[in-house]
C-alpha cells in the first residue's frame, strides 16, 4: 500500500540554521483515512515541515512525497491534492465567509458553480450555516477556526493538514472539531495530519503519531498498535484470600506481582483475555474492589521521547513484573 | 434537496484549467472594487477627457464649423501625434489616481490578513498570484487608457480616410505600447507599495508619492545642483520620453531615450524584486 507522506532523508535549512536534520519516515496509508500526529516541542520542526510538504521551502538534501510525487518538483499536483488549515488567523476580514469559502473552492480548481454549491454545503457542515453571508472579521475565533476548516476540505482534499485545530477553541468548540476531523477519516476517508501541541486532541483523533525534537524524529509510534498492547497490562486490587488466587495465575502462566493489601499488577500474556482473570476471581471467590488497564498515555510516550522522563509507566510495569513474577 | 439537508460530501467532478484558476482572483477583486461608489465616480471623471477628445476629433474633420477661423487657430485643430500625446498626459495622471485608488486593496489585505499560505497551499505559484493581482489594475486601467485611445484612433481614421490612416497607423501602435507600459509600471508599483505597507491608506498613499513627489524632487535636484539628470528619477517624465519616440514627437532635451528605458528598466527589477520579497506563504527569519 502507498504511504502518504514519505520523508527520505529530508534536510531543509532556512537561513544559516537547518531545522529538519535528515528525516525518513513512511506515514499513512493511501485512501485509507487514517490521521497522523506531529507532535514536537516548541522549534522540533513541525510547522517547518508542514510547509515543505506543501511546498513553501525547498529541501536542502533528500526529499519529501506526497501520494508519491515530490513535494518540490510537483507542488502543483501535490497542492491540488490537499487542504491546508494553518495555525494563525488566515483569511480576508472584509469578506464573507461564504464569498471566501466560495473563492478558495474556485482557486482549488473547482468550476463556479460547483464551488458555490460546496461553499454552502462544507459551511453548513462545520456549523457556520446561519452565519455564512456575515464577514469573517466579526466571527468569533471558534468561528474562524471552522472558516478555516471549511476552506481547507471545501474542495474535498486526499490529505488534509491542520496546524493546531483546536487552538483558542471551548470545550464545547473542541470537541466539535475533533468530531469533524474523525469524521473527515472515517466517514469521507481523508488522511489527515494533525499538528498540535495538545497531546489528548492527538490521542483521541489519531492512529499514527509522530514525534519531532532538534530537527529529528525521535518515536514513531502506532497509536492503535500501543493502545492494544496497553490493554495488556492490569491493575488488580481484591479483598479476600488471595494467596490461592496467585499460585492460579502462575498455573496458567499470567505474570503477576503483588504489593500487598490485595493490590496486584498483572501482565497478561497474549491469547489470555480479560474473561480468564475474571473465571480465577470467580473460582477464588475475592472480591474485586478495582481494575484498571495500567496504560502509557501519549503524554509519557511524548515525555519520554523528548527526554523528560527515562520509561514511561508501561514500561516500568513491565520491567517489574519480569523479575517479580519469578517469586510467585 | 437543499443544501442545509444534503451533508459534506467530497468533490469529485472535473477541474478547471489553470488559465480559469488564474482569473479567479482578478474576478473576485472586481467584484470587491466596483462595490466602491468612489471609484466608480473616478471612472466616469476619467472618461470627460477622452470625450472631450472626441468631440475635438469631430469639430476637426468637420471643416464646415470652423470655416471662419484664421490659419493658425485651425492648424491646432490637426489629430497627429501631438494630439495622442496629450490625450495620454491627461489620462495617465487619472490612471496613476486610479491606481492609488484600486492598488493597496490587492495585495495588502492579503498581507495583513495572513492569506498567503491559503493561497499558495493552492496549485497557484506565486507569479501567478502577482500577475493575477496585476490582470485586476490592468483590467481596470485598461478602459480609461488604451481602449479610449483605440476608440479615438479608430473614430479619427474612419473621419480621415485612408489617406490619414496610411500616414498615421503607427500612433495606433505607439497609443497602445506606451499605455501598456504605463500599466505595467503602474501596477508594479502599485502591488510593491501595497506589499510594503500592509494599510491601505498608507499605501495608496505611498503610490501617489512615487509619482508626484518624485517629479517634485527631480525638479529640484535640477534647479539646486544645475543639472540635467534629474529626470531620470522622474518615472512619469521617462515614461513621456518614451511616448514622444512611440509616437513620433519631438522630444524634450532631458532625459535621454537610452538612459530613459534603462532607468524604467532598473526601476521595474527593483520593483519586482521587492515583491518577490514581500510576497512569501511564510516569513523565514535566518
Amino acid at each position: 500500500m502507498a504511504a502518504v507522506i514519505e520523508l527520505d532523508n529530508l534536510h531543509v535549512r532556512l537561513g544559516r540554521r537547518e531545522v529538519l536534520e535528515g528525516i525518513s519516515c513512511r506515514l499513512g496509508v493511501s485512501g485509507a483515512g487514517k490521521a497522523i500526529g506531529l507532535l514536537g516541542p516548541n522549534g522540533a520542526g513541525k510547522s517547518t515541515l508542514i510547509q515543505t510538504i506543501l511546498g513553501f521551502h525547498q529541501p536542502s538534501a533528500g526529499c519529501a512525497r506526497i501520494f508519491g510525487l515530490d513535494c518540490h518538483k510537483h507542488s502543483r499536483q501535490v497542492r491540488s491534492r490537499l487542504g491546508y488549515m494553518p495555525e494563525n488567523d488566515a483569511f480576508i476580514a472584509n469578506l464573507s465567509a461564504v464569498t471566501f469559502v466560495h473563492m478558495m473552492a474556485q482557486l482549488s480548481g473547482l468550476p463556479a458553480e460547483a464551488a458555490l454549491e460546496k461553499a454552502h454545503e462544507t459551511l453548513f457542515h462545520v456549523g457556520l450555516g446561519e452565519a455564512r453571508y456575515r464577514p469573517l472579521g466579526t466571527y468569533s475565533l471558534g468561528m474562524k477556526q471552522m472558516a478555516k476548516l471549511a476552506q481547507a476540505i471545501v474542495h474535498g482534499p486526499e490529505l488534509v493538514i491542520l496546524d493546531e485545530p483546536t487552538n483558542g477553541l471551548d470545550p464545547a468548540a473542541r470537541a466539535r472539531m475533533l468530531k469533524l476531523i474523525r469524521e473527515m477519516k472515517d466517514d469521507h476517508g481523508m488522511s489527515v495530519v494533525l499538528c498540535s501541541h495538545l497531546l489528548r486532541d492527538v490521542e483521541e483523533v489519531c492512529d499514527e503519531v509522530v514525534i519531532l525534537k532538534a530537527g529529528r524524529i525521535v518515536h514513531h509510534a502506532d497509536l492503535e498498535a500501543e493502545r492494544r498492547a496497553n490493554r495488556r497490562f492490569v491493575e488488580l486490587e481484591v479483598a479476600g484470600d488471595d494467596a490461592a488466587f496467585g499460585e492460579a495465575l502462575r498455573d496458567h502462566e499470567i505474570a503477576a506481582v503483588t504489593e500487598g493489601a490485595g493490590r496486584w499488577r498483572i501482565v497478561l500474556p497474549a491469547g489470555v483475555d480479560m474473561a480468564v482473570l475474571w473465571k480465577l476471581v470467580a473460582a477464588h471467590e475475592i472480591d474485586v474492589r478495582r481494575l484498571t488497564h495500567r496504560r502509557d498515555t501519549l503524554e509519557e510516550i511524548f515525555l519520554k521521547a523528548v527526554g523528560h522522563i527515562n520509561h514511561t509507566a508501561g514500561e516500568a510495569a513491565a520491567r517489574e513484573e519480569a523479575p517479580a513474577s519469578g517469586r510467585l | 434537496m437543499a443544501v442545509y439537508k444534503r451533508g459534506y460530501q467530497r468533490y469529485q467532478g472535473p477541474l478547471t484549467s489553470r488559465t480559469a484558476r488564474l482569473l479567479v482572483l482578478p474576478w473576485f477583486a472586481w467584484r470587491r472594487l466596483f462595490e466602491q461608489r468612489l471609484l466608480i465616480v473616478l471612472l466616469i471623471v476619467s472618461l470627460f477627457w477622452p470625450l472631450a477628445c472626441a468631440v475635438f476629433i469631430y469639430l476637426a474633420n468637420h471643416s464646415e464649423l470652423w470655416a471662419g477661423l484664421d490659419r493658425e487657430v485651425s492648424g491646432l485643430l490637426e489629430i497627429n501625434g501631438r494630439f495622442f500625446l496629450t490625450f495620454m498626459n491627461v489620462q495617465a495622471v487619472l490612471a496613476v489616481v486610479l491606481a492609488a485608488f484600486a492598488g493597496p486593496s490587492l495585495v495588502a489585505p492579503d498581507l495583513a490578513n495572513n492569506a498567503l499560505p491559503l493561497y499558495f497551499s493552492r496549485p497557484l505559484s506565486r507569479t501567478g498570484y502577482a500577475l493575477a493581482r496585476m490582470a485586476v489594475l490592468a483590467g481596470l486601467l485598461s478602459p480609461v487608457t488604451w481602449i479610449p485611445g483605440l476608440l479615438l484612433f479608430a473614430m479619427q481614421a474612419g473621419m480621415a480616410g485612408w489617406t490619414w490612416l496610411a500616414s498615421y497607423w503607427t500612433l495606433a501602435i505607439g497609443l497602445f505600447a506606451g499605455f501598456l507600459f504605463l500599466i505595467l509600471q503602474l501596477a508594479l508599483v502599485s502591488l510593491t507599495c501595497s506589499a510594503y505597507v500592509k494599510w491601505r491608506a498608507i499605501a495608496g498613499a505611498l503610490i501617489l508619492a512615487f509619482f508626484f513627489v518624485l517629479a517634485g524632487v527631480a525638479e529640484t535636484i535640477d534647479g539646486v545642483l544645475r543639472v540635467t539628470w534629474g529626470a531620470f528619477v522622474n518615472p512619469l517624465r521617462m515614461m513621456y520620453r518614451l511616448w514622444c519616440e512611440l509616437l513620433g514627437v519631438a522630444p524634450p532635451e532631458n532625459p535621454g531615450l537610452a538612459g530613459s528605458i534603462v532607468m524604467l528598466l532598473v526601476l521595474a527589477l527593483i520593483l519586482v524584486w521587492v515583491l518577490s520579497r514581500k510576497l512569501r506563504p511564510v516569513e523565514v527569519v535566518s
